[in-house]
C-alpha cells in the first residue's frame, strides 16, 4: 500500500510537470507577441520592450522556464498579465463555477444514464429498446454547441424560463447542465447497456436464476454490480474531462468558469493564467483518477491496488 | 409418483441461421432416489433439454412444446409454477463451477441467499450456520474460512463442492446436473461423482444427469437415454445399453470411449494412497475403485467403473 501511494504521488508530479512544460513551451513558440495585447494602440518599440521586460518575456526561453520552475516550487505560478494579480488566484476564483457545473452534470448523467442503460439491456430487441437506441445515437451525434444554442433559443430567448447567460441564480445552472447531459447520457447509457448485456447473459446469472433469485436482484445485485467498474471508470473520466473546463458550453452560456477564462486568456495571450489553469485542472483530473482507482477494490474483490482493474 | 415426467418435449431454437429443432420429442421420467442419464455427443441437445425443463431458455430464443411436470407441477405449458419450483424443489449443478457463482459476492453470502430463499423462516445467523453445516457435509476443508472467500479464491473442485452444497441447501426433490465434472481436473472428478452418489443416498433426491462420458453414466445411472440430434435413439438399463447396444450410434459412442485409467490412480484424490498436495478436499475416500468390477465388463471397457447398482463400501 505504501509503495502504491508513493508510486501514485510520483506519477502525479511527473504528469503535472510534463503537461505544464509542454504548455509552457507551446505558448512561447506560438506566433504573436503578448506585449502587443497590453500596449496602447500603435505602440513604439520602446513601449513594447518595456512590457516584455515587465512580463519577463525578454529572457531566453530556457531562463524563462527556469524562473517558472523555481517559482512553481514555491507555489507561485506567476502574475496574470491582464488582471495584475496572482494567476492562481484568478483561476481559483473561477474554479467553483466549473466544479459546480461538472458535479451537476455528472450526477444527473449517472441518475439518468444508469437506469436507461439497465432498462435497454433488460428490454434488448424490443420496440422500446429500439426507440431508446435511436434516441441515444442521435444524442451522441449532435454537436454540443448546437444542442446549447437550441436550448438557449427555445428556453432562454423564446420561453424565457431560464436565464440565457452568466450565473445569477441556481436556475442559471439548468441549461448548461442539460447541454452537457444530453451527450453524456447518450454515451454512458450505451456503455451501461453493453456491460449489462454481457453480465445478464453470463452463466452465473443463469445459475442464480435457477436458484430462484428474483429478476430484480439478478439485475442489480448480480449484473449491475459486476458492471460497476467500467461504468465508474467512464463517469470518472468524463468528470475529470469536465473539470478541465467545459469550454464550448461555458462560452455559449457565458458561464464564468475556467473554460471561459482560458478562452479569454488565450485571446489576450495571458500566458500565466493559461499555465495556472492547466496546472490546476491537471492536478484535479489526476485526483479524480486516483479516487476512481481507490474505489475499484471496493467494487470487485479481484482487484488489488497497483495491479490495474481485472 | 415420478418427480420428473417429460413427454414429447420439443424445443425449437430461433437462431439467426433459422429455426433449429434442438430437442425433437423426448419422453422420460425420474422417480425419487433415481438417477437418469442423458448421454450423447456434443450438440445433440442434452443441455437444451435440461435448460428447457428449468425454463432457463429466454422466450425469444426458444419455443417449447410437449409437456413436463416437476414434482407434479406443469413447467412447459406455463411459466406460472417454475418461479416457485426453482431453488426449492429443483436445483441445478452446472458444468463449469468456475463461472457459476457471482464473482463479487462471498461464498457465504451466496449460500445464505439460497438457503433463505428455500427456507424463508430462517434468520441470517441460522442460515449461516446451515451453510457451514452443508459445506462440512460436502467435505470442504476449513468451511469457516471458505464462507468468507470469494469464488476466485477457490479451485474448480472446491467450487463444485460449494455448488453441490448450495443445490442441497434447498432440499430439492430433483437435481439437474449438466456435465458436473467435465470442466474439472480428472483427479477431482471421481471425488465429485462420489459426493453426488453419497448425497443422493442420504437425501433420496432424483437426479437428471447429463454427460457425454459413458464411464460417468455407468457409475451413476439407473437408466440412460442415448441422445442423437435431439432424439433418444436408445433407452434402458445401463448394463443393457452398454453390453448390448441396439443402435448404430450407440455402438459408435461406445467405441469412441477412451480407456479410463484414472480410476485406480494414486493421483486420484479419493485413492487411499493419495496425499493431497493442496488440501483440496478432506473427503473421506469412498473409493469407486474398491468396488468389485462388474462381471460383464468387456475387455475394451476394463477402465470403466462399476455401475451404480453394485455394492457400495
Ligand atoms: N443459444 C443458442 N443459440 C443457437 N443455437 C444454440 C444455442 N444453444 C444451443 N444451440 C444449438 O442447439 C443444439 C443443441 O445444443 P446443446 O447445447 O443442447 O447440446 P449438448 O448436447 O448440451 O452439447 P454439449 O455436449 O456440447 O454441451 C446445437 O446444435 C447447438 O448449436
Ligand atoms: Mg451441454
Amino acid at each position: 500500500m505504501r509503495r502504491y501511494v508513493l508510486k501514485r504521488v510520483v506519477q502525479t508530479i511527473l504528469t503535472a510537470w510534463f503537461t505544464v512544460t509542454v504548455v509552457f513551451v507551446l505558448l512561447r513558440l506560438a506566433p504573436g507577441d503578448p506585449a502587443v495585447s497590453y500596449a496602447p494602440p500603435n505602440p513604439s518599440s520602446e513601449q513594447l520592450e518595456a512590457i516584455r521586460r515587465e512580463f519577463g518575456l525578454d529572457q531566453p526561453l530556457l531562463s524563462q522556464y527556469w524562473t517558472f520552475l523555481t517559482h512553481l516550487l514555491h507555489g507561485d505560478v506567476g502574475q496574470s498579465f491582464q488582471f495584475r494579480q496572482s494567476a492562481l488566484t484568478v483561476v481559483l476564483e473561477r474554479l467553483p463555477y466549473t466544479i459546480t457545473l461538472a458535479v451537476a452534470a455528472i450526477v444527473i448523467t449517472a441518475v439518468l444514464a444508469i437506469p436507461l442503460g439497465v432498462w435497454m439491456a433488460r428490454r434488448a430487441n424490443t420496440a422500446g429498446e429500439l426507440g431508446a437506441n435511436i434516441a441515444t445515437i442521435a444524442g451522441q451525434s449532435m454537436p454540443d454547441f448546437w444542442i446549447g444554442f437550441v436550448l438557449l433559443i427555445v428556453f432562454a430567448v423564446n420561453l424565457q424560463w431560464f436565464p440565457s447567460s452568466g450565473f445569477t441564480s441556481i436556475s442559471s445552472l439548468v441549461l448548461p447542465t442539460l447541454t452537457i447531459v444530453v451527450l453524456q447520457v447518450a454515451l454512458i447509457s450505451r456503455l451501461v447497456r453493453r456491460e449489462m448485456s454481457v453480465n445478464l447473459n453470463a452463466s452465473y446469472v443463469t445459475i442464480a436464476r435457477s436458484r430462484g433469485v428474483s429478476e430484480r436482484r439478478l439485475t442489480w445485485r448480480y449484473a449491475f454490480s459486476n458492471s460497476a467498474i467500467p461504468v465508474v471508470t467512464a463517469l470518472g473520466t468524463r468528470f475529470a474531462a469536465m473539470l478541465n473546463g467545459v469550454v464550448i458550453v461555458e462560452v455559449v452560456f457565458r458561464w464564468p468558469g475556467v473554460g471561459q477564462l482560458v478562452v479569454d486568456a488565450l485571446e489576450r495571450r495571458d500566458l500565466p493564467v493559461i499555465q495556472a489553469t492547466v496546472l490546476v485542472t491537471v492536478l484535479l483530473a489526476l485526483f479524480v483518477q486516483l479516487a476512481v482507482d481507490l474505489i475499484y477494490p471496493l467494487l470487485d474483490p479481484r482487484v488489488r491496488l497497483g495491479e490495474g482493474a481485472r | 409418483m415420478a418427480v420428473l415426467t417429460v413427454s414429447d418435449l420439443v424445443v425449437e431454437l430461433i437462431t439467426p441461421r433459422g429455426v433449429i429443432r434442438a430437442v425433437d420429442g423426448v419422453s422420460f421420467d425420474i422417480d425419487a432416489g433415481e438417477t437418469v442419464t442423458i448421454i450423447g455427443e456434443s450438440g445433440s441437445g442434452k443441455s437444451t433439454t435440461a435448460m428447457a425443463l428449468l425454463r432457463l431458455l429466454p422466450d425469444d430464443l426458444a419455443v417449447i412444446s410437449g409437456s413436463a411436470q416437476i414434482d407434479g407441477q406443469d413447467v412447459v405449458g406455463t411459466r406460472k409454477h417454475i418461479g416457485g419450483i426453482r431453488g426449492r424443489s429443483v436445483a441445478l449443478i452446472p458444468q463449469d463451477p468456475m463461472t457459476a457463482l457471482n464473482p463479487i459476492a462471498t461464498i457465504g453470502q451466496q449460500m445464505v441467499e439460497a438457503i433463505r430463499h428455500a427456507h424463508g423462516s430462517l434468520s441470517k445467523a441460522q442460515a449461516r450456520e446451515r451453510a457451514l453445516e452443508l459445506l462440512r457435509q460436502v467435505h470442504l476443508s476449513a468451511p469457516e474460512r471458505r464462507v468468507k472467500s470469494y469464488p476466485h479464491e477457490l479451485s474448480g473442485g472446491m467450487l463444485q463442492r460449494v455448488l453441490i452444497a448450495m443445490a442441497l441447501s434447498t432440499e430439492p426433490r430433483l437435481i439437474v446436473a449438466d456435465e458436473p465434472t467435465s470442466a474439472l481436473d480428472v483427479t477431482v472428478q471421481a471425488g465429485i461423482l462420489d459426493l453426488l452418489l453419497e448425497m443422493q443416498e442420504r437425501t433420496g433426491v432424483a437426479v437428471l444427469l447429463i454427460t457425454h462420458d459413458l464411464g460417468v453414466a455407468r457409475l451413476m445411472s439407473d437408466r440412460i437415454h442415448v441422445m442423437h440430434r435431439g432424439r433418444f435413439v436408445e433407452d434402458g438399463d445401463v448394463e443393457q445399453v452398454v453390453d448390448n447396444p441396439q443402435h448404430e450410434y450407440t455402438r459408435n459412442l461406445l467405441a469412441a470411449i477412451p480407456e479410463l485409467g484414472a480410476w485406480d490412480d494414486p493421483e486420484d484424490p479419493d485413492h487411499p494412497d493419495y496425499i493431497d498436495p493442496v488440501a483440496e478436499t478432506a473427503a473421506p475416500a469412498t473409493d469407486p475403485a474398491a468396488e468389485p468390477a462388474a462381471p460383464t465388463t468387456r475387455p475394451e471397457q476394463a477402465g470403466i467403473p462399476a455401475t451404480k447398482g453394485g455394492p457400495r463400501p
